[in-house]
């Protein structure tokens, strides 16, 4: 079972920790174990999910590739533990769109995890974007992803994270002159 | 001009301390090749034939004297003594050590300089027009929006993976210095009837193989929307790009398979569904923003110098000069003088070390420290009195920055091409060298008038050829260098692709069919008609004739 | 003949292989003959084991200059071996003498085998 690093708070508190990976990531030609939490495909928990979810009291997961659209599981999220988005390659950004759009419009609070090829360089990245569980592909330990993921002080664009970006530090720093 | 504060410069130095890390990584094993490889890039550092190559970001093409001169350092201590400017306002160093490049990036941090995304899959340096801020044709101030977007696309976390690099460029004027229409996104300033500003949006230009002038998917976007509707933009993009296929990667290939007008109606839909309130940049931000660069101290002057005029009369050299380099300001008094990096014989785009020290004085001292470089690789003084400029065109000319030749024959565009790209197919500053040493003569070239020759050495386009006058393409044919030649391409607001004339031609003979080409123009050339204005009227065949019936 | 050709990781210096290690100047290349396809295919191993040292190796055809000497085939590998030829001091060229002229001599005498892959960034 791959190794499964979280974000010890919820998404902004970046500190993060081993967590137990209770998931198991069904691939579809593979039968679904008799029990234990599983992460299905898309099209699998489309065809197979709602049995699932309603024989039994296991948690059920799915797992997005970087082409399927997260709108698909919109009416489904409230059911879904995890969210798996996968990298397949860490240079193919689909996912963090995916993420942002997990967290910001279907307001998805369950756990966003990264999975495939998921490396340390990338961690501020996926914080600011929603992701809250990572499945690190270079070995990174959580003392590597937290430095990795709070490299920078400061950041300039608003994301999902609920980070001051540059103009609101400064417009507090001038209220606070303000008031002297 | 825009002033770094502890934000901007702590964010800087964080990014140069992550850099080392992931040097150090690297040269310890950590890394492999391929996963530092885009690490690297994102800090502009290529690995190019000779050496590494690094590539500074210069945004909205503007820089003060004591950036200029920490450029020039950085050439002296750790380069050859030269910069090359590119075609997108950056500056490019070409024999970098990789074990020097954080420490570079320290030296320049320093001074607010970066090269934070001039490489990579992501929001490029933004890029804007060069007259910004001195230009009377000026609707608003394009700095304050590349600022903007600066900022917006720093570590964007969402859009660091694009399918492919995303170039933005801004216009404020309606003559475009930024060839906004080639770009991922060009912007123009626009006022509306009502006299709210707002932006002209076009997407999907662009050169490399598969040239496109853009279309224009939004008339009137309101300024203060700009960030939320270029995220919308972008994540249309990011979802939707194609990734299989490089060559097919970039905005412009999506945009023509759907065409603009069903672009622009996603893009709409995504935008609708945006919270622009936290998207958009807030007033009080760019209030400050535009604060930074509304402050130049102009001082009250006449509108004619009588000692620049008495000057001028005496000396033939700065007639010349100022009828070529120095352009209209917005102020009394002032002009706008292009300091031209196209000296006959010279590497087009290169500057030494010490004539960026002599462009960062003549900057200190009369321009209002302010010294831009053009996308035509030139450089801009932006504000300088007229009362200055018999001083300032003495100090060029003891330079040899004082060429007479903005937008003529030899004032070339040209990538660096073979003699240093990694990935040029042919060498391009030789063959701008010749076409420039036949065109030496400058009243002939003053007669000739505004033509712009621009070389790429390989498909991609850096040297722009898809929209010269004249474009120059180099290609590999049987392993000789060979060049093709194009017409009636334009990167300004007559936007247009050139047309290729015929079969490629060997290098010597480039700069003859150039010579012919000219003679061609100028017998058939209508009153004061431009190179391009006589190829659009006349059309390609008289061109083809004159220099393929040469060869048979 | 061919030889085996990379850049230096920590300065991007390109280098040629020669008996197991690395070295700077075209001169001083190993050359492999026809006959010796499999000793290439060792260096650029070698290479490649290697990844704290150089960079993508990779073999080069070489041709025999007319009472000269021996220069790559392709331009771009003759540039490589050479320097700018805008900037005629700057690079290998420097240093001058035979070998380099021979290199420079080949201008013109070349069917490409230099590396034609566009948007790889190296």
């Amino acid at each position: 079972m791959p190794k499964l690093i979280k974000l010890a708070g919820p998404t902004g508190e970046q500190a993060a920790q081993w967590a137990e990976n209770t998931f198991v990531h069904v691939a579809d030609e593979d039968a679904i174990p008799e029990a234990g939490d599983v992460i299905l495909s898309l099209a699998r928990f489309q065809a197979e999910g709602d049995t699932l979810l309603s024989s039994n009291s296991r948690r059920v997961g799915v797992r997005i590739e970087p082409a399927e659209e997260v709108e698909a599981l919109a009416y489904d999220l409230p059911r879904l533990s995890v969210v798996a988005l996968a990298f397949p390659k860490y240079r193919d950004g689909r996912a963090y769109t995916s993420a942002r759009l997990l967290r910001e419009r279907l307001k998805y609070e369950g756990e966003v995890r990264a999975v495939g090829d998921v490396l340390q360089e990338q961690a501020g990245f996926m914080v600011r974007c929603g992701f809250d569980a990572f499945e690190p592909n270079d070995g990174a330990t959580p003392e590597a992803w937290t430095k990795a993921a709070n490299r920078f002080r400061h950041v300039y664009q608003r994301a999902v994270d609920a980070r001051p970006i540059a103009a609101d530090e400064r417009a507090q720093a001038q209220a606070k002159e303000g008031a002297l | 001009m825009y002033q770094y504060d502890v934000i901007d410069r702590e964010f800087l130095t964080d990014r140069s301390n992550e850099f080392r890390h992931q040097v150090t990584r690297r040269l310890a094993g950590e890394l492999t090749e391929d996963q530092f490889k885009p690490l690297r890039l994102m800090n502009g550092l290529y690995l190019q034939l000779h050496a590494y190559m690094l590539r500074v970001a210069i945004p909205y093409g503007s820089l003060n004297s004591r950036q200029a001169r920490r450029l020039a350092w950085v050439a002296r201590t750790y380069d050859k003594g030269y910069g090359h400017m590119t075609t997108r306002q950056n500056i490019q160093f070409n024999w970098i050590k990789l074990k020097d490049a954080p420490d570079i990036l320290d030296a320049l941090a320093e001074v607010d300089l970066h090269a934070i995304q001039t490489s990579g899959n992501c929001i490029r340096n933004t890029t804007a027009d060069p007259y910004a801020g001195a230009t009377a044709e000026e609707i608003d101030d394009p700095r304050v929006w590349s600022e903007v977007i600066r900022q917006w696309s720093t570590l964007h976390p969402e859009f660091s993976y694009l399918p492919r690099k995303f170039k933005i460029a801004i216009t404020g004027a309606l003559t475009d210095r930024a060839a906004v229409k080639v770009h991922d996104i060009g912007l123009i300033l626009r006022r509306a009837r009502d006299g709210s500003l707002g932006f002209e949006v076009i997407v999907g230009g662009g050169q490399g193989r598969t040239p496109y002038v853009g279309p224009t998917i939004k008339q009137h976007l309101p300024a203060s929307s700009l960030l939320s509707y270029l995220e919308a933009v972008l994540r249309v993009y990011n979802r939707h790009g194609r990734r299989d296929n490089i060559y097919k990667a970039r905005i412009k290939i999506l945009v023509a398979a759907l065409g603009a007008d069903e672009f622009g109606r996603q893009v709409e839909e995504e935008w609708a569904k945006i919270d622009q309130g936290r998207a958009d940049l807030g007033d009080l931000e760019l209030a400050r923003i535009r604060g930074a660069f509304a402050q130049t101290p102009f001082e009250a002057l006449p509108a004619r110098s009588e000692a620049f005029e008495a000057a001028k009369a005496a000396s033939p050299a700065l007639a010349r000069f100022a009828r070529n380099n120095v352009k209209a300001h917005k102020k009394p008094g002032y002009a706008i003088v292009e300091v031209s990096l196209k000296a006959v014989g010279q590497t087009p785009g290169d500057a030494t070390a010490d004539q960026l020290d002599v462009a960062a004085d003549l900057a200190e001292r009369y321009s209002l420290d302010d010294l831009r470089v053009t996308h035509a690789q030139n450089l801009v003084l932006p504000h300088v009195k007229l009362d200055d400029l018999p001083a300032v065109h003495a100090a060029l000319e003891a330079a040899g920055l004082a060429t007479p030749n903005i937008d003529l024959i030899s004032d070339i565009i040209a990538c660096p091409g073979l003699d240093y790209c990694a990935l040029a197919n042919a060498r391009a500053i030789p063959i701008a060298q010749d076409i420039a040493k036949t065109f030496a003569d400058p009243d002939r070239a003053e007669k000739i008038g505004e033509l712009k020759i621009k070389i790429s050495g390989c498909i991609n386009a850096c040297g722009h050829h898809h929209v010269a006058h004249i474009g120059i393409l180099g290609v590999d044919k049987k392993g000789e260098e060979f060049y093709q030649l194009s017409l009636g391409g334009s990167g300004a607001e007559d936007a247009s692709i050139g047309k290729i004339l015929g079969p490629a031609l060997a290098a010597d003979r480039v700069a003859p069919a150039i010579d012919t080409l000219v003679d061609t123009y100028l017998a058939a050339r209508q009153g004061e008609e431009r190179f391009l204005d006589t190829y659009r009227r006349v059309g390609l065949e008289p061109f083809k004739e004159a220099v393929y019936a040469q060869a048979d | 003949m061919k030889a085996v050709t990379a850049n230096r990781l920590i300065d991007g210096e390109v280098v040629f292989w020669k008996d197991g290690a690395w070295v700077d100047g075209f001169g001083d290349a190993q050359l492999f003959d026809d006959e010796q396809g499999e000793q290439v295919e060792a260096a650029v191993a070698a290479g490649k084991a290697a990844p704290t040292v150089i960079v993508d190796p990779y073999p080069i055809d070489l041709i025999t200059v007319e009472g000269l000497g021996l220069a790559p085939v392709s331009y771009r590998e003759r540039i490589r071996a050479l320097g700018p030829t805008n900037e005629l001091l700057h690079g290998k060229q420097a240093e001058g003498g035979a070998v380099v002229e021979a290199i420079r001599h080949a201008s013109g005498a070349a069917r490409s085998t230099g590396r034609v892959d566009l948007i790889r960034r190296k």
